[in-house]
């Protein structure tokens, strides 16, 4: 386990969704702690529970049972403003289908960030293009971009606000293998630089080569992983 | 937040074509209201220009009951102590050749240039103030007039020309300026008596009463007395019924336009939810992501509402000319001119767009409020599966429809409350809209797959798996075909109640003037006695009246006469009601009846020339010729209680099987000729009677016509949203090897779906809400019953209607179909 401190901590997470014909159990207890700075890829099957754990750990989604802490608080007792709040400072998301707003220009996408943060800069926002490689494409919107380059946004988007933890959520599931492991490298490297946690759910076994921990999702249950070897099908 | 709000008005320059689409659903249902409000509020204003042009100074004005006054007692008036100033006046109508009917006031110029400035300016020359020779013409020469400005121009007069009336000519000797656009003519009184034939009478006295009370008191018996502030309240209180159905109509209106607000917020809400739902995720609270959709409905609101109140103004010239007609048809000479323009036509527009947006916008609003961002980011949608939904939505309707009926039953209260309950009812209604969708979904598919194959049957599925849009859709659909049905039907069961009417109680075979006509002098009536071969003749005679302080009329008929060819319908009473009015009783209006409680062995006091006389009510017929109900009395007693011998017209029976019939006839038209008297057969009377019907209805014809436009625009509005939330549904069709025309053909499979269960929908809704029309708001309006008959005709227009405007509303959205759907591929953004 980590000697670092945690930064994200579960305990017992237990999450059923109402459906139909099944029991619809997709976490079964999940204990977990992540520390400060660490860079962790989550695999598992569709259906595992990867997305739900990741919802929940984002505040998007409530836990049927447990309890989540980010930096020592509570999720559940922060209520849906306090969760908000968590979002807009301490998280950074970012999606497999890329998930800017549409009406909105490369640079505002990543303003909008900083904003809801309470801190507008739109050279700070540059600036993030900037480092994701993207100069000079402030003014495009989202389809004028590339795949690869609406993930970029999407990472400057996350990062810029300088929050202590990132979720990435198949950062690279749209995106060809080529491009797939440039915008791994560009994240984790971010990240590393700016001792950011990063949790990245995945599918792609080459995401495991970024990781400083691999965890495994298998019918809601968590499993640690000590190398990538073990992942192989 | 500014990138927040930017985000979503973005959106609507990126979707101009259905921004522009919400901005015109917003625009006309403000535009209907605006519109009819500014009409029936210039009807109003041009009242009371034309009412102050001609009282003039006056406070009072003093009259018999019914008919003319004798001169005689005009100096007891002129010398009382509590009038300052007097001025007799003869007002009456008199008929140009060409047809046209104009007022004609005979005044007094010495003594009416007390009150009025029409009779200060004559003979005053418009620049120098001299006096000329038109005063003295006015003073000696017994034809000579003055006319209107407005008449002068129509009929292309000025000083010096003839005008041709049936009663002779009449020579202008001065144009007067006339704010009220009532076509008048002024002539001396002591001349207008010679004119009307009515030596020693005047109509009435205007007066500046300075002690109400006292004067009131010296002359109470056998005069009324009427003050301006009661004029005025018993001329709005004419109008009140039909202002009152203006009104409702354009509140239908809007309440159409509302529906269509809400499909249209639903779509913007439909392309926002993603974008809400990133938002979400990434840190903006739900207050910021719906407050940024209130200010893109707040925009719209205000803008539509801007072009609402624009539009509103320029439908209300076009209203007001249609309102105008209609009141001068039914009850006394209007031209309102349209109101000039003014800032609150647009900041009402902009406010009624705005309220109507957020009405419309709060159930969208909420879907928008629940959005959970771990739902959209995986895909799903809002609507799918929403059936069990619809079970309780149409629980919600059986509720409103219950709420309805208690409505119903208490409209008695006030006609307000009527309107209320055929609200709850339409919106009970529409609640049900989904739950029909469920229930018609299988039938309609068999038919739709037999008739459009595969296409066909998609469609219906569609349409069934995404209630949450297409339930709106059709409710808003319903609600303006059902209106359609709804009015139709009613104004056909009325034509087809008034032809009954007339066929039983308009049965002469000659009618010589109308009560809008010319009178009839006693002499013709005399002289036709005499004329061998007729059957009977039926004098009739109307005169207004004030009954408890509101307006009502006293008709006075020949019983005998009518008792014999006549066929009235009884609500109360029956035949033997003629002959208790030979001996003094009389009978009244169902209007009547109804408006003042009164019925079969009541008791009616009434004022006449000889003081307050009491009636005993002898029974109670069906009536379409006044809304504020009639007395009706014997020519006998009426002449014995006012003395009035004015006759209105005269209608001539001729048994049925006499040969010489039709040589009758003829020769009574050519005694009528000779007085100069317009008549008209039973069918040309019939006839004409029913032509004002029609034309009273134009009104609400139009605004039919705009609550179908409305419609129309929901039924686009629902298949765009179709459109827009199924792009990944068209790749998948894409990839299954659907060609375009597959795809466009569904659309028009789903527009046609939803016109038919709309339709389907609306010939039941229309039915019942013709019968609420009927039932409950013409009674409560009108007070008289109409008979509903069933006619296939409001069914087949609206049906027909129902298919223009579901091809028409899917022609945008096939469009976009045809020229997106072959570079659609499987794939989220």
């Amino acid at each position: 386990m980590s000697m670092t401190p945690s930064i994200i901590r579960t305990y017992d997470l237990w999450k059923q969704y109402e459906t139909e014909g099944h029991d619809g159990m997709a976490l079964r207890g999940v204990d977990l702690s992540i520390g400060k700075g660490q860079i962790v890829a989550l695999f598992g099957k569709s259906g595992s529970g990867k997305t739900t754990l990741l919802n929940l750990l984002a505040g998007l989604d409530e836990p049927t049972r447990g309890r989540i802490e980010i930096e020592g608080e509570d999720l559940g007792a922060l209520g849906e403003r306090g969760r908000t709040l968590l979002r807009r400072h301490k998280l950074g998301f970012v999606f497999q289908f890329f998930n800017l707003l549409p009406t909105l220009t490369a640079e505002e996408n990543v303003l909008l960030s900083l904003e809801l943060a309470g801190r507008p800069d739109e050279r700070l926002a540059r600036e993030s293009l900037d480092l994701v490689g993207l100069a000079g494409k402030e003014i495009r919107f989202p389809h004028e971009l590339s795949g690869g380059e609406q993930q970029r946004v999407a990472i400057a988007r996350a990062l810029v606000k300088k929050p202590p933890i990132i979720l990435a959520d198949e950062p690279t599931g749209n995106l060809d293998s080529a491009t797939g492991a440039q915008i791994l490298a560009l994240l984790t490297g971010r990240c590393r630089d700016a001792g950011t946690t990063l949790i990245m759910v995945s599918h792609a076994l080459n995401t495991c080569e970024y990781a400083d921990r691999v965890l495994r999702m298998t019918d809601g249950r968590l499993f640690e992983e000590i190398s990538c070897e073990g992942l192989a099908p | 937040m500014r990138s927040v709000i930017r985000s979503f008005l973005r959106h609507l320059v990126r979707r101009r074509s259905l921004s522009i689409l919400q901005l015109l659903g917003i625009a006309l249902g403000v535009a209907a209201t605006v519109g009819m409000m500014l009409a029936s509020r210039s009807a109003l204003q041009s009242l009371g220009t034309a009412v102050d042009f001609l009282k003039g100074g006056t406070t009072h004005t003093i009259a018999r009951p019914a008919g003319p006054m004798e001169e005689t007692v005009l100096a007891g008036i002129m010398g009382d102590p509590a009038v300052r100033y007097f001025a007799p006046v003869i007002d009456r109508r008199v008929r140009l050749k060409g047809g046209e009917q104009v007022r004609m006031l005979g005044l007094d110029p010495f003594l009416d240039r007390n009150v009025r400035s029409i009779t200060a300016r004559i003979g005053v020359s418009a620049g120098d103030g001299k006096t000329d020779e038109a005063f003295s013409s006015f003073l000696f020469d017994s034809r000579a007039v003055l006319v209107d400005e407005n008449m002068a121009k129509d009929l292309g007069l000025s000083a010096g020309s003839i005008i041709a009336t049936l009663q002779g000519p009449l020579k202008v000797v001065q144009v007067f300026s006339n704010p009220s656009g009532e076509p008048l003519v002024i002539i001396d009184v002591g001349h207008a008596q010679e004119f009307f034939r009515m030596k020693g009478y005047v109509d009435r006295a205007d007066l500046v009463v300075t002690d109400e009370n006292a004067f009131r008191q010296r002359w109470a018996t056998g005069f009324a007395i009427e003050s301006n502030a009661q004029k005025a309240r018993t001329l709005s209180a004419l109008l009140g019924a039909f202002k009152l159905n203006l009104e409702a109509l354009s509140l239908f209106a809007l309440f159409v336009g509302i529906f269509l607000i809400y499909n249209t917020a639903m779509f913007a809400v439909v392309t926002r939810r993603r974008d809400a739902g990133v938002l979400l995720a990434i840190g903006a609270s739900r207050g910021q992501v719906t407050g940024a959709f209130l200010v893109e409905v707040l925009l719209l609101g205000v803008a539509g509402g801007a072009l609402g109140g624009v539009l509103g103004y320029l439908l209300s010239k076009f209203l007001v000319e249609i309102v105008g007609s209609t009141i001068s048809t039914l009850y006394f000479f209007l031209r309102p001119s349209a109101l000039p323009w003014s800032f609150w036509n647009l900041a009402g527009g902009m406010l009624l767009g705005s309220a109507a947006s957020i009405v419309g916008s709060l159930p969208p609003l909420l879907e928008l409020r629940r959005v959970r961002p771990v739902h959209v980011l995986r895909g799903r949608t809002a609507t799918r599966g929403m059936s069990k939904r619809m079970g309780t939505i149409a629980l919600f309707g059986t509720a409103c429809l219950a709420f309805a009926l208690v409505l119903f039953g208490l409209s008695f209260l006030h006609v307000y409350v009527g309107f209320a309950g055929a609200f709850a009812f339409l919106l009970g209604a529409s609640l049900f809209a989904g739950f029909v969708i469920v229930v018609a979904a299988p039938g309609m598919k068999h038919l739709f797959s037999r008739a459009m194959g595969l296409a066909g049957r998609i469609a219906i599925g569609n349409i069934r798996e995404n209630l949450g849009r297409t339930s709106v859709a059709v409710a808003a659909f319903m609600i303006a075909l059902s209106m359609s049905i709804g009015l139709g039907s009613m104004i056909d069961s009325f034509r087809r109640s008034l032809v009954w009417w007339m066929d039983s109680q308009l049965r002469g075979d000659l009618y010589i003037s109308t009560k809008a006509d010319v009178n009839v002098p006693e002499e013709l009536y005399e002289e036709l006695k005499t004329l061998p071969g007729i059957g009977g003749i039926d004098v009739f005679r109307n005169v207004p009246i004030t009954f408890h302080g509101r307006p009502a009329s006293i008709t006075s008929i020949d019983a005998s006469v009518l008792e014999r060819y006549d066929r009235f319908g009884w609500l109360e009473g029956g035949d033997g009601s003629w002959e208790r009015m030979k001996r003094g009783d009389v009978i009244v209006s169902e209007s009547f009846s109804r408006r003042f409680k009164v019925g079969q062995g009541s008791r009616v006091t009434i004022e006449t020339a000889r003081g307050p006389a009491e009636f005993l009510v002898a029974g109670v017929y069906y009536d379409y010729a006044s809304e504020h109900g009639v007395i009706m009395m014997d020519r006998s007693v009426y002449l014995r209680l006012f003395g009035d011998r004015t006759i209105n017209s005269l209608g001539i029976f001729i048994d049925e099987g006499n040969p010489d019939r039709v040589k009758i006839i003829e020769e009574v038209k050519h005694r009528a000729r000779a007085f100069g008297l317009p008549f008209a057969t039973r069918e040309e009377f019939h006839g004409r009677i029913l032509d004002i019907f029609d034309s009273t209805f134009a009104v609400t014809r139009s605004m039919r016509v705009l609550a179908v436009i409305v419609a129309f625009f929901g039924i686009a509005g629902a298949l765009m949203t179709f459109f827009v939330e199924r792009q990944k549904e068209f790749g998948v069709y894409r990839a299954l090897g659907f060609t375009t025309g597959d795809v466009a053909r569904m659309t028009v499979a789903e527009s046609l779906g939803l016109g038919l269960v709309s339709f389907l929908m609306s010939a039941v809704v229309g039915t019942v809400f013709a019968l609420i029309l009927i039932k409950v708001i013409n009674l409560q309006s009108f007070n008289w019953t109409i008979f509903y008959h069933f006619t296939t005709r409001p069914y087949l227009v609206t049906g027909l209607t129902a298919l223009a405007a579901s091809v028409a509303a899917c022609a945008y959205p096939v469009w976009s179909v045809v020229r997106k759907y072959p570079v659609m591929q499987i794939r989220e953004e």
